[in-house]
């Protein structure tokens, strides 16, 4: 992986979340899973247990569930930016499906890639930016021919 | 894909080559000519950059700190120091700020930094303050010369 | 960010400085450490080697520059001009007196990095062979540099009493014949 060839960001937050309040960038998740199949048996036993409790303790996501005829279950996750992430839960347990939807409540849903700096301020400098004059008295008149 | 002759079974590269040019090609695409595109050139060009990346990994640490020591020392002469006397009575004065937040703060708040610099003067001239000096503290700092007077 | 805007901020930090440098009697060696410090923006905390930081410099006074020992005669500046039998040898004093300019110059040059910056910073570079400098140079300049060197005082620019209180190391007597 090369630093050119890898897309990078800087740190940041959606409009200062969090300084005030909190606004959960999560707004709509939506569990996929197969009503018989032998690899959404950890989802099934998530919709049975957690997703109850889980949508009532947001009540800014929407949760939908929808069962499907399908191999693969999957939990995508729609955030306030547009951003859309797909997760795969094939054979995983309800409890680890619980752990990733938490991780998916508190992200962002900024881009996930290489962070350029680890630490960001938008305003640098509180005694005013070094220039050229800051350690040096700007001269009166000009300096030739000699006073 | 049947294979009815053991040779033919050998030959077979298996069914996912795109799959694999388009995986290196993936790190490729923002090369110049027709290295973005052929994978044969790619290929070695890739190797090639990821050799570089781990190489630039150590070297960017090195070129960081010689760039803050050059940053340090263009602020320190500004207070007509040096930086090896600036680091060195920082030092013996247990400031335990590194280069980079030393090179930062001559950026960003030059007047820390222009206070730092007083400081390891002060700490400079502690000896021959002890020895010469009228017993007097240097303006703005506490010293040990008062201790030893 | 106290009262600045950040585009004010940033030409305020990024802003050019004219430098004055006299080079009456001063090694042009000395002369060149500090222009081509300066012309590469070593001497700001903002140093970044791409970031084009540097100043202007002025050198005047390049006609009057001293070099010790024996190098007006034994420094020897070469070049090839290319073709054959091109190659050229001149001493430091030759040099000097076809072009009053040219050893600052290539003194200033060989200091800088050897990049494809060096043509730019060249540019920053303005050298004056007497003291009389052009209006809008002077308009633009923001500090003197002192000088490396003190500039000696030749013997018309002491008074007479200063040289009769010279200390002697040996009084000639009265009958002392001069060869």
């Amino acid at each position: 992986m090369t630093s050119r060839g890898t897309p990078s960001r800087f740190l940041q937050s959606v409009l200062q979340n969090g300084v005030g309040r909190y606004v959960c960038q999560l707004k709509r998740i939506s569990i996929i899973f197969s009503k018989n199949a032998q690899s959404s048996l950890g989802v099934r036993e998530f919709i049975e247990e957690g997703v109850v409790d889980y949508a009532k303790k947001n009540p800014g996501t929407v949760v939908y569930v929808s069962p499907n005829t399908c191999r693969i279950p999957k939990i995508v996750a729609e955030y306030l930016n547009g951003n859309v992430r797909e997760e795969m839960v094939t054979s995983q347990t309800s409890k680890e499906i619980l752990e990733l939807i938490t991780k998916l409540t508190n992200q962002s849903g900024l881009d996930i890639i290489r962070l350029r700096k680890p630490f960001h301020t938008d305003s640098p400098s509180i005694q005013g930016q070094w220039h050229p004059f800051t350690n040096r008295p700007p001269s009166i008149g000009p300096i030739r021919p000699l006073p | 894909m049947v294979f009815l002759t053991l040779s033919c079974l050998v030959r077979s590269r298996g069914p996912d080559r795109h799959w694999k040019v388009q995986e290196l090609l993936k790190h490729a695409r923002h090369f110049r000519g027709r290295k973005n595109r052929c994978y044969s050139l790619a290929v070695r060009a890739v190797r090639r950059a990821f050799v570089y990346a781990t190489k630039g990994r150590i070297l960017k640490k090195r070129n960081m700190r010689t760039l803050w020591i050059s940053r340090i020392a263009a602020a320190t002469r500004e207070h007509n120091m040096k930086y090896p006397a600036l680091i060195h009575n920082l030092g013996k004065t247990s400031v335990q700020v590194n280069r980079r937040i030393l090179s930062e703060l001559a950026i960003t708040e030059p007047r820390t930094f222009l206070s730092l610099a007083k400081l390891a003067q002060a700490r400079r001239e502690e000896g021959f303050r002890a020895a010469l000096g009228d017993g007097q503290e240097p303006a703005g700092v506490f010293s040990r010369v008062m201790v030893t007077h | 960010m106290s009262n600045f805007s950040r585009t004010a901020q940033q030409w305020a930090t990024f802003a050019r400085s004219w430098f004055l440098i006299d080079a009456k009697m001063q090694p042009p060696g000395k002369i060149a450490t500090m222009c081509s410090v300066r012309l590469q923006g070593k001497h700001k905390p903002i140093y970044h080697a791409l970031s084009d930081c540097g100043d202007h410099v002025v050198v005047m006074n390049t006609r009057h520059i001293a070099f010790s020992g024996n190098k007006w005669e034994q420094k020897v500046y070469s070049s090839h001009t290319g073709y054959p039998g091109g190659f050229k040898q001149v001493t430091a004093a030759q040099l000097h007196l076809k072009d009053p300019k040219a050893i600052v110059k290539l003194a200033v040059y060989g200091m800088l990095p050897r990049n494809l910056l060096r043509p730019n910073m060249m540019q920053r570079l303005h050298l004056f062979a007497e003291d009389e400098l052009p209006e809008d140079v002077l308009a633009n300049l923001t500090e003197e540099l002192p000088q490396p060197r003190d500039v000696p005082r030749t013997l018309s620019q002491y008074t007479q009493e200063e040289r009769d209180a010279f200390p002697r190391l040996w009084t000639p007597p009265a009958d002392y014949k001069m060869k």
